[in-house]
């Protein structure tokens, strides 16, 4: 059980009467377990329309997803509460804060769990867990969301989402606006929640320095098509890269300089600065 | 001359915090400045009060040596153009010409040079596919290029772009980037906040903001140099420079310097 595309395109139309597809006879496997995903691509090369029919907020225009065993085609299924889906695999979007609008906190991550017909008591004990969960203490609950910052305005909606307990977790971007730490206190946070849970996670991202930190899995996306599916390691060591316009991560890039320059022989495949920086005193020491 | 002459503002949007503590500053014309904090340092704040969104309850901002008050806002808004965090925060056009023309219109551009000016700043972020298209159908990258672009073509003196950029892939953001950097040097003031290390060093100067206040703001290379003020401010270095600071080879030290202050 999980998610699975089978020959999914989408395809927009305006009024403008023009259509183009913004998703093109995608093929994808996704487990319902135990997956951490990064989705990369340029922008506009469809990664946000692929994650929408993760959960059936969109419909495939041909094509079928089937989600948790049930197969949501571009014809409505009287049988298949959607909604129910929506529970299973749970989507944060860009921007999630701009959805805040209770006047707690608290209200608004019990917002979720409310929703799906849980009590309220319960639902208090689940907003409390998932605001800690997200990094932040119970004096959040009283605040007015309006009056955090954009990074705690984040992390509440994050929370929020957290709080209806998804099997499977999709985040469009969800570190874009936050300072260095805060996207490192974040993505380590996905990684716990990852590894505690073994809850899928995939996450849309452009940081490649992230991607090839953290991740086990990368997809990668090009004007619709799915040109890469595999590790982060085989990514970065292949022409894939240059092809879809990607970004190396910038340790593989310092390495690569430091390779030209000086005409040396490091391994360029290093994942942090301090791996990096052991790599070239493994060399220097031998030149 | 100074572009911008910040003097003594706070801002607050509660009694209980300061948003902004007394700062002060002045940047010059032609100057490109990078602001660099925590998240709720200030930095959006500050950009807000410089438009006059936000009007600050103690200190002077001014403008081209105008003081922005209530009654000049209005003019001086003409000299200052800003692209929020968040494209969809200012999207008012059915298609994505008429949005990049709202700002023109506003300025009384002529017809003739505003549609030519939508077709050249459409080409230079690279929206020019979607110009008929609805902004709502675009990617998150795409519309803040199409924000982006609306702002470019009003050719204001003094462009602000708060974390613009958090969207683009790396190398939709580099050409933008690159851009941007012509017109700074043709004489167009830029402020950019922003995460981005590597985006930041481009800039001559870099402001750090904490706590609503500026705890550092001087030349890009000696902001740099003093490794503890990104440490203090949990803000990251460049990869390439934490790598040189973890190794003793001068030459690989230089190298990996040299190779930041290019990129």
């Amino acid at each position: 059980m999980g998610i699975r595309f089978r020959n999914v395109s989408h395809e927009y139309s305006s009024y403008t009467k023009k259509t183009y597809k913004a998703i093109q006879d995608i093929n994808l496997s996704i487990e319902g377990t135990n997956e951490f995903i990064a989705l990369v691509g340029h922008t506009g090369s469809g990664k946000s329309t692929l994650a929408k029919h993760m959960n059936a907020l969109m419909f495939p225009t041909d094509g079928s997803v089937e989600i948790f065993g049930s197969e949501v085609t571009k014809k409505r299924n009287k049988k298949i509460k959607y909604n129910d889906l929506r529970r299973q695999v749970g989507l944060v979007f860009q921007f999630p804060e701009y959805q805040l609008f209770e006047e707690t906190v608290e209200k608004d991550i019990m917002f979720g769990p409310l929703n799906f017909k849980v009590d309220s008591e319960k639902a208090k004990t689940l907003a409390r867990e998932a605001l800690s969960l997200v990094g932040l203490d119970d004096s959040y609950l009283n605040r007015n969301p309006f009056n955090l910052s954009g990074g705690e305005k984040k992390r509440v909606s994050i929370a929020g989402i957290l709080a209806i307990d998804p099997k499977v977790l999709v985040l469009d971007e969800p570190t874009s606006g936050l300072d260095p730490y805060g996207r490192q206190v974040l993505m380590n946070l996905f990684s716990d929640i990852h590894k505690k849970t073994n809850k899928s996670i995939i996450i849309i991202t452009h940081d490649m320095d992230l991607v090839y930190r953290y991740f086990k899995r990368v997809i990668v996306l090009k004007d619709g098509e799915l040109t890469f599916d595999g590790t982060p390691d085989k990514l970065f060591q292949s022409d894939i890269i240059e092809q879809n316009h990607l970004d190396l991560p910038n340790t593989v890039k310092a390495l690569k300089q430091l390779n030209e320059k000086l005409n040396l022989n490091l391994d360029v495949y290093q994942k942090t600065p301090e791996a990096a920086a052991k790599e070239v005193r493994r060399v220097m020491k031998h030149e | 001359m100074n572009m911008i002459d910040v003097q003594n503002v706070s801002f607050a949007y509660s009694e209980e915090k300061l948003t902004l503590n007394d700062v002060s500053f002045s940047i010059k014309k032609g100057e490109w400045i990078a602001i660099l904090g925590h998240n709720g340092s200030g930095k959006s704040t500050l950009a807000k009060t410089l438009v006059g969104l936000l009007e600050p309850q103690s200190g002077e901002i001014h403008i081209n040596s105008t003081r922005l008050t209530e009654e000049t806002a209005f003019d001086l808004r003409k000299k200052v153009g800003i692209v929020f965090q968040n494209p969809d925060n200012q999207f008012v056009g059915v298609t994505v010409r008429d949005d990049i023309a709202f700002g023109m219109e506003n300025l009384c551009v002529p017809r003739e040079e505003m549609l030519s000016r939508i077709d050249f700043y459409a080409k230079k972020v690279g929206v020019e596919e979607y110009l008929d298209k609805q902004p709502s159908n675009l990617s998150g990258g795409q519309k803040q290029r199409v924000a982006i672009a609306g702002i470019l073509a009003m050719r204001s003196d003094i462009l602000i772009f708060d974390e613009a950029t958090s969207m683009l892939d790396p190398y939709t953001r580099n050409d933008l980037i690159h851009y941007i950097k012509t017109l700074n040097k043709e004489g167009f003031t830029v402020i950019m906040i922003t995460h981005d290390v590597n985006e930041a060093i481009l800039a001559d100067k870099i402001m750090i903001m904490k706590h609503g206040e500026i705890v550092a703001f001087d030349q890009t290379e000696t902001i740099l140099k003093d490794k503890s003020v990104f440490l203090e401010n949990h803000l990251e270095l460049p990869v390439a420079l934490e790598i040189a600071n973890l190794v003793e080879d001068e030459e690989i030290r230089r190298i990996l310097w040299e190779y930041v202050s290019e990129t």
